[in-house]
């Protein structure tokens, strides 16, 4: 069968201006992205990985990203990621660098991995709770997460993200 | 300490603070280190495991003469109080002088400009016998474009003599957002010419290794062999009399 195989890379947008996580737009991310592989691999690498290359997911309150590419270019894309040095949008630049965290085939093993990443996160913000009702929030959503038919996914739910 | 919190948020499990010492001003005295539990009054704990995050103290040595080496021999107790051990050498002959006799744990190679000298297998395989690994930096690679040349020129040039063994990869981090994850660092290790076991490698095992070479000059001066030696008296007075007519023949 002929299909086209994609590479799922699931990347985390790490930033010290709190105001930053807010402003992740897809196509302010994707510009950023092309814009690293242009400097990197120059016109040829910026071709390559700009056939089926999109932005599939992004999550503003944890900072998570999803990006697509071809199985054939995902080197040059990975090789690229870590010269992202800031985000631009609404003429606004804001300094963050990109972590990448997991490459997968298909969107479902990339949310599999995230889930059991956003415990552990939820985990370590468990540890650094101060209060007793943020402690017990963050209980029920470790409780509650899971891969369920209507692909909820526990990183949806409010964290507090002042500890980020 | 802000940049401890992110390296520790992205995922590295042990960090090492960098004091480099250069030798062009005079009279340059080495500092103790500062102590990590200053810093952080209980280390937090690495992700994913339940181990606390090691946070090591280095020294680098920016060497462009013979005689900043005698430094290292020297008695000087606070040498011994950093964890790991680094020389940056400037010229051919300190490069191979670092390779062959320091008692060091890292050899530097320069990112941020063109090399003097040419590197040559016989030094280079030497160190690779003795456990001693280069070290590259990225984050020059981040900051600058020309600097990025440089770094990849130079570091192809050390792969293709040592065939991508005994690399670590590491960042000078001076900022917080310099910093890049560990999985990327592998990354950046393919743009360097690595295979890609190589370049996890080199993030982790190869920089493991290096704490370890660094233990065991801290700590081991000699190692003692005992064995138990079989009776061997009448081979021996068999023996003596053969020398004795050796030498009278000679």
């Amino acid at each position: 069968m002929v299909r086209f195989k994609n590479r799922y890379v699931l990347c985390e947008v790490v930033s010290e201006d709190p105001r930053c996580r807010q402003c992740i737009e897809e196509r302010a991310l994707g510009l950023a992205v092309r814009d690293a592989i242009a400097r990197v691999h120059g016109d040829y690498g910026l071709a390559c990985c700009s056939v089926s290359f999109t932005v599939k997911y992004l999550n503003a309150y944890t900072g998570t990203v999803l990006l697509r590419c071809r199985k054939d270019s995902y080197r040059l894309l990975c090789s690229a990621l870590p010269f992202v040095r800031h985000l631009e949008s609404r003429a606004q630049r804001y300094p963050c660098f990109l972590n990448t965290l997991h490459v997968g085939g298909t969107i479902r093993t990339c949310q599999k991995f995230l889930i059991q990443y956003n415990r552990t996160q939820l985990l370590r913000l468990l540890q650094n709770c101060t209060n007793e009702e943020e402690r017990q929030c963050i209980q029920k959503s470790l409780l509650s997460c899971s891969l369920t038919e209507e692909q909820s996914q526990s990183g949806d739910e409010e964290e507090d993200d002042g500890t980020e | 300490q802000n940049i401890l919190t992110v390296c520790f948020s992205v995922g590295y499990s042990a960090v090492a603070l960098n004091h480099v010492i250069d030798f062009k001003e005079k009279k340059q005295e080495i500092i103790k280190p500062v102590s990590p539990s200053e810093l952080f009054p209980s280390l937090p704990i690495v992700q994913g495991t339940s181990k606390r995050i090691k946070v090591l103290t280095r020294l680098t040595l920016v060497v462009s003469d013979p005689s900043h080496c005698n430094l290292l021999r020297s008695t000087s107790a606070n040498i011994r109080l950093y964890d790991i051990i680094a020389v940056f050498p400037k010229t051919e002959k300190l490069f191979h002088i670092a390779c062959t006799t320091l008692d060091v744990d890292l050899v530097c190679i320069n990112v941020t400009e063109k090399l003097p000298f040419y590197f040559r297998r016989p030094p280079v395989n030497m160190a690779i016998d003795r456990g001693i690994y280069f070290e590259l930096l990225y984050t020059p690679a981040i900051k600058d474009s020309t600097m990025r040349r440089y770094t990849i020129s130079n570091a192809i040039s050390l792969m293709q003599i040592c065939k991508g063994k005994n690399i670590v990869i590491s960042g000078a981090a001076e900022r917080p957002l310099e910093l890049r994850g560990p999985y990327d660092v592998a990354n950046l290790g393919l743009l360097f010419g690595l295979s890609e076991g190589e370049a996890k490698a080199a993030v982790s095992t190869n920089c493991r290794a290096t704490i370890l070479h660094g233990e065991t000059r801290k700590s081991a001066c000699g190692v003692v062999y005992t064995v138990k030696k079989p009776r061997k008296v009448e081979e021996e007075e068999t023996g003596v009399p053969a020398c004795k007519k050796a030498k009278t023949q000679a």
